[in-house]
């Protein structure tokens, strides 16, 4: 072990403050040798997914760990009691693991922010704060939009971060890696009439050109580009790839110019995209077979207020044929329950939950849903569509908002394939 | 012959080869209950990568890779090793928590020298990949 260790660090590495900070301190220096990591790093804060950690590994962690002096925020999670509510047959295990693990974040003084948009709520790291996190979406995001300090890694690894408030000092966390190497054109694509589909369709396809983890600069956004739309392309990013900084030329704030972004060299590679492109990811992103549509899912990433107000306003006095789900955080549900957003969409039939809908929808996963389960779904996300039809293995509608929304009052989708002529 | 490699996990491995030109994510393009992989319309479809040592270009995709590949391991349904071009810090991880033997960097083109079905063997403690040819 080649990294250097203060006494504290040490000390965790001995045992002497329990076995969960030494099995998480252990992993961490792996991972910071096999990447020639000088040492571990102090994070401003950190996240983690506790319903995504499987237990074994979470009780492992957690053992002898009292409070951790920094603050911790959760991924989006589960609420088994509330899916039993919407009449899926949630396992008595899946009840029980959660409630286990809520215990001890609340013994850890976690808070449970339940989301993978916590800058929607107000928790924004400052520019050039290291922070370690679990879920690329948050990742790439913080990287990305506030210039905050953040490594690609995965939820375990993040959980061992939170554990001992360390993160190896690596990739992106040095300003030298920071730079962008590819670049990203935009060819001949009108722009005015794109919606949040659009943008996520584009952020797909620059993840798949992208080997590896460079940080990708986009050049020819407006430079009033709304921040729902720039955080919609990046996110998308690392679902196709895995891309964790993205600079947006004249809009993020490591990225004035095209020329500082690359810090003053020639871009390693560009990537032009055009009417082409967009329209080959746009049917890669539609799997299905015929028409008929179960499950309709909004909020990935996690919505905003605006975003679910747009959609109440859609359902409006109306019933739903499909199920639907939004992903959003507490916060944002009760901001949209005052607007009287909330109460619309549940009155046509739909839900607001603090689910990751794309990876653990709980419609559209057969561990969940059982014989519930529904087999195709309609969605403006492209993270989200990649998800659902890989890992729920279900067929998948991607259009827009619109679209989506016409699909749960019908149950069929009648979304036109855009033309990219 | 011997190709020289960079450590991501230590450990020792062989099997046969399965070569895919692509990255991968433990999340979504392997079933963790099968080992095999489960993408629609991926080229690797329905091939089970259980026991075998895996072949590709670099990791992709969301941060639950690593807890997919813990459960992987738990049902006994991980690849003997893992063979990359160039690793990135979930994919990394995944493997150095699973304890999976897996180096990146070849000094040399895996993609050439490497087919499906060749047997290939992993010396992960001194970053060693051996192959039955000359």
């Amino acid at each position: 072990m080649s990294m250097i260790l203060n006494d504290e660090e040490k000390g965790m590495l001995a045992g002497d403050y329990g076995a969960g900070k030494q099995k998480a301190i252990e992993l961490l220096i792996r991972l910071g040798n096999s990447f020639g990591a000088e040492k571990l790093s102090p994070v401003s804060y950190a996240h983690v997914s506790y319903d995504s950690c499987p237990e074994d590994f979470w009780d492992l962690l957690t053992t002898d760990v009292q409070q951790t002096p920094h603050t911790v925020t959760t991924h989006p999670s589960f609420q088994p009691e509330l899916w039993r509510k919407w009449g899926l047959p949630v396992k008595d295990e899946t009840v029980g693991e959660h409630r286990r693990k809520v215990k001890t974040i609340e013994q850890l003084g976690w808070i449970r922010t339940e989301t993978c948009a916590e800058y929607l709520i107000g928790i924004i790291p400052q520019l050039g704060d290291i922070v370690s996190m679990a879920g690329s979406c948050m990742q790439v995001a913080n990287n990305s939009l506030f210039g905050a300090k953040v490594e690609r890694m995965g939820t375990l690894v993040s959980m061992a971060a939170a554990i001992c408030g360390r993160t190896p000092l690596m990739g992106l966390l040095l300003p030298e890696n920071r730079y962008a190497s590819y670049l990203v054109e935009l060819n001949d694509l009108n722009m005015s009439q794109w919606s949040i589909c659009h943008y996520q369709c584009l952020g797909y396809y620059i993840g798949s050109q992208v080997p590896g983890f460079k940080p990708v600069a986009v050049a020819g956004l407006p430079y009033d580009l709304p921040f729902d739309f720039a955080r919609a392309l990046i996110i998308s990013m690392p679902t196709s790839g895995a891309i964790t900084l993205a600079h947006l030329v004249g809009i993020t704030p490591e990225a004035h110019t095209i020329e500082s972004t690359f810090g003053h060299k020639k871009p390693e590679q560009v990537i032009r995209v055009g009417k082409n492109e967009m329209g080959t990811t746009w049917e890669k992103l539609n799997t299905w077979h015929n028409d008929i549509v179960e499950n309709v899912t909004f909020g990935c990433p996690h919505a905003n207020v605006e975003d679910i107000g747009r959609i109440a306003a859609r359902l409006e006095g109306k019933k739903i044929k499909t199920s639907l789900i939004i992903g959003a955080s507490s916060f944002i549900a009760t901001a949209a329950r005052n607007r009287g957003y909330t109460d619309t969409i549940e009155k046509a039939g739909g839900h607001i939950a603090s689910v990751c809908p794309a990876i653990w929808n709980p419609f559209t996963r057969r561990d969940i849903a059982g014989e519930k389960q529904a087999k195709s779904v309609a969605t403006n996300s492209a993270r989200a569509a990649h998800y659902l039809a890989t890992v729920s293995g279900v067929s998948v509608f991607f259009g827009t908002e619109e679209d989506c929304v016409n699909a749960a009052l019908t149950g069929r989708w009648k979304g036109v394939m855009q033309k990219w002529k | 012959m011997e190709i020289k490699a960079h450590v991501i996990s230590c450990g020792e491995a062989s099997g046969e080869a399965v070569v895919y030109r692509g990255p991968f994510s433990f999340l979504g393009d392997l079933d963790p209950m099968t080992g095999t992989v489960s993408v629609p319309r991926h080229p690797l479809q329905g091939i089970s990568l259980v026991g075998k040592v895996f072949v590709f270009t670099t990791g992709k995709g969301s941060s639950g890779g690593d807890a997919a590949a813990w459960r992987a391991k738990q049902n006994g349904k991980m690849p003997a090793g893992i063979i990359c071009l160039e690793s990135e810090p979930i994919l990394s991880g995944a493997l150095i928590v699973t304890e999976t033997p897996a180096v990146d960097q070849p000094e040399k083109d895996v993609f050439e020298l490497i087919k499906t079905g060749d047997y290939v063997r992993i010396d992960a403690n001194r970053g060693i990949i051996e192959l039955a040819i000359d």
